[in-house]
């Protein structure tokens, strides 16, 4: 199976783990992830919130380059712009021929694409994810979150239910852990503001971090560069601000299924996650 | 009939332009709303703002331009879409907010706390000219042009130390292409 891939700007940098765990678990699956030539930047909310053409205009320019193939994403904000690009295009002749002026060719707005948790659990498919399956994480905990974009609105995105999305549960579930019934898998981290107002992004990411851990948690599970980062590195924060502490390890959904893959540490760079997941996974039997 | 009410609800502001415009940039549809505070309810930032979403709607609805424009409520809202999926009069309110976004810049009224306006800037002229985002570059950016040097100040070390913060980032070729396709999009935006 091949699709174009559109890594998104931060897998190339504060997210390389996520990237680096998504190829291993790629290799393992024979999933071929060939990147997109020459992609720009979606251009995320600072575009969305200041030009609505440059909005629809910068994902037209990367998914007019796919030539038919489905373009694959890792980062749900990519995701969110990529599809809402698509369905503005798709939907408004007027506007197709405003993007196409901007571009400098037109596009239609029918490059297929799909999220990794879509493709791994739809395209591939939940059998063949056990099937691959070296080292079970039984008797892991965990919280399985979304975070606002991959849901959506439903409409555009056509991703999961928007309230309860189950498809990291179900591959969570095929790698032998258990995901957790809990209410904050679709609630904002406040990722948009990570540079520019931290308090914003401290008061919601405590929110996620005390219901994870409420539900009895061992771990969260992301698919979202922007999430796990914050997730992960400002429970210091967090506990200095709010008194909280909670030492839970925030990983992406795609290093725990490495880890059950038999995929070694390195290749998931596991290393570079702020708090130290490796005493859990001891714990557990996990890894080595 | 004189007397009444001392000081009447001036029913000719409700219907009036910010409405209509709000509608024309965005496509959301303001009127609408039956203040049913549906998306209040699920807004994660309802709490801190000045005013919670279903009362902007409100203000939009009655032609409180001043006071829609200048709110610190577009500025603190997250993007998440959690209020545009859930209206059951499907107003769309996050596209509404990015619309009165543009237009409180425009009107000069950007509510004086917060440092977004710079930050979408420092932004979008970094995918002009690199095509991505490099990050730290970013962040240096930011710090340098908003003055806020000690928030988050420990994280860039941190982030280092991590192998989460790369010291070059990349380029995308097509530089010129690129910058023509910004000219356009604005351009096209005064059209």
């Amino acid at each position: 199976m091949t699709y174009a891939f559109f890594p998104g700007c931060s897998l190339d940098g504060a997210a390389k783990d996520y990237h680096r765990s998504t190829l291993a678990v790629a290799a393992k699956l024979g999933l071929d992830l060939p990147e997109l030539k020459d992609w720009i930047c979606c251009g995320s909310t600072a575009a969305h919130s200041s030009d609505p053409l440059l909005a629809d205009a910068l994902p037209a320019k990367s998914l007019s380059a796919a030539g038919g193939s489905t373009v694959a994403v890792a980062c749900a904000a990519c995701y969110s712009r990529l599809k809402t690009a698509n369905h503005h295009i798709a939907g408004d002749a007027a506007l197709r021929a405003r993007v196409a002026h901007v571009v400098g060719r037109d596009y239609d707005g029918r490059t297929p694409v799909l999220h990794l948790l879509e493709i791994l659990c739809r395209d591939i498919g939940t059998p063949r994810i056990a099937a691959a399956i070296r080292r079970p994480l039984t008797g892991l905990k965990v919280a399985c979150y979304y975070g606002c974009l991959l849901t959506r609105p439903p409409e555009i995105t056509n991703f999961d239910d928007a309230e309860n999305p189950t498809l990291m549960d179900r591959l969570m579930e095929a790698a032998g852990a258990e995901p957790l019934v809990w209410p904050h898998k679709t609630e904002c981290c406040g990722a948009s503001f990570s540079i520019t107002d931290s308090s914003i992004v401290l008061e919601l990411t405590n929110k996620i971090l005390a219901m994870a851990h409420a539900a009895g948690a061992d771990c969260i599970a992301t698919a979202c560069s922007l999430c796990q980062l914050n997730l992960d590195m400002r429970q210091k924060d967090i506990e200095s601000k709010f008194g909280r502490r909670y030492n839970l390890p925030v990983f992406y959904f795609t290093q725990l299924l490495g880890l059950a893959m038999g995929c070694q540490e390195d290749e998931l760079s596991l290393s570079s996650l702020v708090v130290e997941p490796k005493a859990l996974l001891q714990a557990k039997g996990i890894g080595r | 009939m004189t007397g009444g009410l001392a000081s009447p609800i001036e029913i000719e502001s409700i219907g009036g332009g910010l409405a209509f415009e709000v509608q024309e940039r965005s496509g959301a549809s303001p009127m609408s709303c039956y203040q049913c505070a549906k998306c209040s309810s699920g807004c994660p930032v309802a709490g801190r703002g000045d005013f919670k979403p279903h009362e902007l709607v409100r203000l939009v609805q009655t032609d409180q331009r001043d006071a829609v424009l200048s709110s610190r409520f577009l500025w603190e809202c997250t993007s998440c879409q959690t209020c545009a999926t859930r209206c059951p009069q499907k107003v769309d309110i996050a596209a509404m907010v990015d619309a009165l976004r543009a237009m409180s810049r425009a009107a000069r009224s950007v509510a004086p706390s917060t440092a977004v306006p710079i930050f979408n800037d420092i932004f979008l002229d970094a995918v002009r000219e690199r095509g991505r985002i490099f990050e730290l570059e970013l962040m240096i950016r930011f710090k340098l042009r908003s003055k806020r040097f000690f928030e988050d100040a420990g994280k860039a070390p941190m982030m280092l130390r991590k192998g989460k913060l790369p010291v070059s980032g990349t380029r995308v070729g097509g530089k010129e292409e690129r910058e023509a396709l910004f000219t356009r999009a604005a351009e096209g935006d005064a059209q």
